[in-house]
């Protein structure tokens, strides 16, 4: 098992306002009910007892419907990696932090410009996440620019799966891919039966807020839960417009689109392994833009990891990402308070949480590793302040006394690997020394931190006669092997 | 103050009642139609425009002024000659084949309809056959694409050439948007105009049909 945390230490809401959103979010899905676009869908749930409106696709989940949907669907959900070691225990409040988004642009090693992202950096960015300590999974984040469309799912799995060890998730673009991505993942594994039993990788679907099913990804959701592969169900209501402007409103709606999405996974097939989730932020209503590193969005997700809780389904939420263009002070704070608001609150899998600038559009290598820090920060609150006689340390003092000192003492040397964070990335050096060294900023440290990251880790490999097969049985696969 | 003050301070707070009301006296107290609209109802606008240019107002507020002044429109119309507020022009708007994302494409239609542009939305996931009815049913000045995806941004190219193949790309000006979208790449496919956001897309309209 990866080593983790539990958050759970932020409660933004009080036991009262989670009853409240479970009530308003029951009365949604039973009053108003959702669109759901795919006619397979509906009938699953006509036939379960729901309401539908052939004629205007509304389905009206009942409470009694729901609430078995919620004790169908495990409590805990174990997201495995191609390696022991990797394997991600979701349950209670016990956090983990990774990669997210799907980004088309990436700010290039070389000339810090903006440029398009490619099949390189899926392998890249594999790479990183399997060195990086924090990260402990990798969402597919990039998009490659220089496939065609059709080929875009199986390169993004085939390198994602090649590059790390590490559990890998991602979001599909046509059934195609997705029938492809199962059956690439069933070759790798050793067959079908293999790949449900450590299933490494996961997919995930969407909700289209207010209160859509669509009918592509609710056929996703169908077809992964028939697989019983495991996938996140969460939905991104943008708060002031596609949701109330109230955080409150739109937790509620948040909350009642996710779980439609899970009482259909439960009825397709019960125990499917599914997470309840959220993308959700505001809307920039200046602009009309959507922000990504917004407070709120933290507020709405760390709200949601209580409510994921109170239900005890584990949570796919989003935290630490950064509007920013650069990595200047403003992207190191935004994906702090970020992060840590919805790690404190104990959502299982944030994603998203490392990597990302500009409204969730730009991947940046060097803010992967200043994330990385970022979270060892986090982690270090999550493990909180140990208290006992030892810790406590009162016969150290008697024996030191007073106006002595704590350097040369067996009780430091013995505590303080664990007691301290101890940062990589961070500039602690006095002026002279960091003059010395060339005046380097946070971005430029982070910088020859990528560099050594990029030249000396080795992941472990998926075999190279397996890895062969692979390329003959899937040939739009480019890309030397390395 | 005038009640024709009063009637654009309303327009401004984006107070509906109110402005149903005071146009609803001014008709009644014979004050001249024509004046209801350009010294009332479109002053108000003007303002709320300029506001939210500075960043003092904010999107929903725009939009509730201009519902507001659109209330007080619906009152005058029926009464005036030819029965019609003359429309400054009008805009087909509608997300690609294969695409979702119609949050941004919504906003831009509203905003620009808030300008006193006719906006036909036609929904999402379009093929470009769907434009291309639309053009020939409501006669636009302007067809707006929106895109979210790079997988359906090359949908965008694709509507502009059968738009010409049906031999009316000549008879519209073509704008496209959408978060990946980039001025580029609207000079790329042949589009005439680009717009990163909701107000430069109505600022975009008024500089291609006035
Ligand atoms: C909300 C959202 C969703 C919602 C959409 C809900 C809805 N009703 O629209 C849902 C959850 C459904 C969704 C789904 C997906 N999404 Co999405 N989504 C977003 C998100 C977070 C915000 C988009 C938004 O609404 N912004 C707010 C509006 C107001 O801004 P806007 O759309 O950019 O519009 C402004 C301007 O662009 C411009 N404009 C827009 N249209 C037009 C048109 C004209 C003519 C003009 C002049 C101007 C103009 O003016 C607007 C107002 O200021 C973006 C992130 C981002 N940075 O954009 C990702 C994003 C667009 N999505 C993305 C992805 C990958 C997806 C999925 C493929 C996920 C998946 N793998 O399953 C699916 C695709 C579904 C589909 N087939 O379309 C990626 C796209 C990257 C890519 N690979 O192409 C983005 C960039 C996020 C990311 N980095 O991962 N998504």
């Amino acid at each position: 098992m990866y080593p983790a945390f539990d958050g759970g230490q932020l409660r933004l809401l009080k036991e009262d306002d989670i009853k409240a959103v479970h009530e308003a979010s029951v009365q949604l899905l039973g009053e108003v009910g959702v669109k759901v676009k795919s006619k397979a869908a509906r009938e699953v749930f006509r036939s379960n007892g729901a309401e539908v409106d052939t004629a205007t696709e509304i389905v009206k989940i009942p409470r009694d419907l729901l609430e078995k949907a919620i004790s169908d669907a495990p409590s805990r959900v174990i997201l495995y990696g191609r390696e022991e070691k990797n394997d991600l225990h979701l349950e209670k409040a016990r956090t983990y932090l990774g990669t997210g988004g799907t980004v088309l642009y990436a700010l290039d090693l070389e000339t810090g410009q903006k440029r398009r992202t490619n099949t390189q950096d899926l392998r890249d960015i594999g790479k990183m996440v399997d060195a990086l300590e924090n990260v402990s999974f990798y969402v597919i984040n990039t998009y490659p620019q220089n496939v065609p469309d059709e080929a875009a799912d199986i390169n993004r799995f085939y390198w994602a799966i090649t590059s790390t060890s590490k559990h890998v998730m991602g979001g599909m673009y046509t059934m195609k891919g997705l029938k492809d991505a199962i059956r690439l993942a069933e070759e790798i594994a050793g067959g079908p039966e293999k790949l449900r039993e450590r299933p490494f990788v996961s997919f995930i679907t969407l909700m289209v807020s207010p209160l859509v099913m669509d009918g592509l990804y609710t056929e996703f959701i169908m077809e992964i839960a028939r697989k019983g592969l495991p996938l996140a169900i969460p939905s991104e209501p943008l708060a002031g417009a596609t949701a109330p402007v109230t955080l409150a409103g739109t937790i509620a709606l948040n909350n009642a689109e996710s779980l439609a999405g899970i009482t259909l996974a439960q009825l397709v097939n019960p125990g499917t392994p599914v997470l309840y989730g959220s993308t959700s932020s505001i809307m920039d209503l200046k602009k009309g833009y959507y922000v990504a590193g917004a407070i709120e969005s933290a507020m709405i997700n760390a709200a949601l990891a209580q409510m994921a809780q109170y239900y005890q389904l584990p949570m796919y939420g989003t935290g630490g990402m950064s509007d920013s263009k650069i990595n200047d002070s403003q992207a190191g704070y935004e994906s702090a308070l970020t992060a840590m608001t919805v790690a404190l609150s104990g959502c299982n899998y944030i994603h998203d949480a490392v990597g990302l600038l500009e409204m969730c559009q730009v991947f940046s290598y060097e803010k992967m590793v200043i994330d990385d820090e970022i979270i060892g920060n986090i982690f270090r609150v999550m493990r909180g302040i140990e208290v006992n006689p030892d810790t406590l340390a009162v016969d150290r003092l008697k024996e030191i006394g007073p106006a002595g000192n704590f350097l040369v003492d067996i009780h430091t040397t013995r505590h303080f690997r664990k007691e301290f964070f101890f940062p990589k990335v961070a500039d602690r050096r006095t002026r002279i020394d960091w003059q010395a060294a060339g005046s380097p900023d946070t971005a430029k440290r982070a910088h020859q931190m990528v560099r050594e990251i990029l030249a000396g880790h080795k992941p472990t490999p998926v075999d190279a006669a397996l890895r062969a097969r692979l390329r003959r049985q899937f040939p739009e696969i480019q890309g030397e092997e390395s | 103050m005038s009640s024709l003050e009063e009637l654009s301070n309303a327009v401004i707070g984006g107070d509906q009642d109110a402005v149903v009301e005071l146009t609803r006296q001014a008709i009644v107290e014979k004050v001249d139609l024509n004046s209801i609209i350009s010294r009332g109802l479109l002053p108000g606008m003007t303002v709320v425009g300029r506001r939210f240019k500075n960043g003092d107002m904010f999107i929903p507020e725009v939009l509730m002024a201009a519902r507001a002044m659109n209330a007080g429109l619906e009152l005058v119309k029926p009464l005036l000659v030819d029965g019609e507020v003359p429309v400054k022009g009008t805009v087909v708007i509608g997300t690609v084949e294969g695409d979702l994302h119609d949050i941004g494409k919504n906003l831009v239609g509203m905003m620009i309809e808030s300008n006193g542009y006719r906006v036909i939305d036609l929904g999402i996931d379009l093929e470009p056959q769907r434009f291309v009815a639309a053009v020939r049913e409501y006669k636009p000045q302007v067809v707006g694409m929106s895109a979210l995806l790079t997988t359906t941004m090359l949908a965008m190219k694709e509507t502009i050439e059968v738009l010409k193949e049906e031999g009316l790309r000549d008879s519209v000006k073509v704008i496209v948007g959408g978060a990946p979208v980039s001025q580029e790449f609207a000079d790329e496919i042949g589009a005439d105009g680009y717009a990163p956001d909701a107000a430069s897309a109505t600022e975009l309209v008024r500089r291609l049909i006035g």
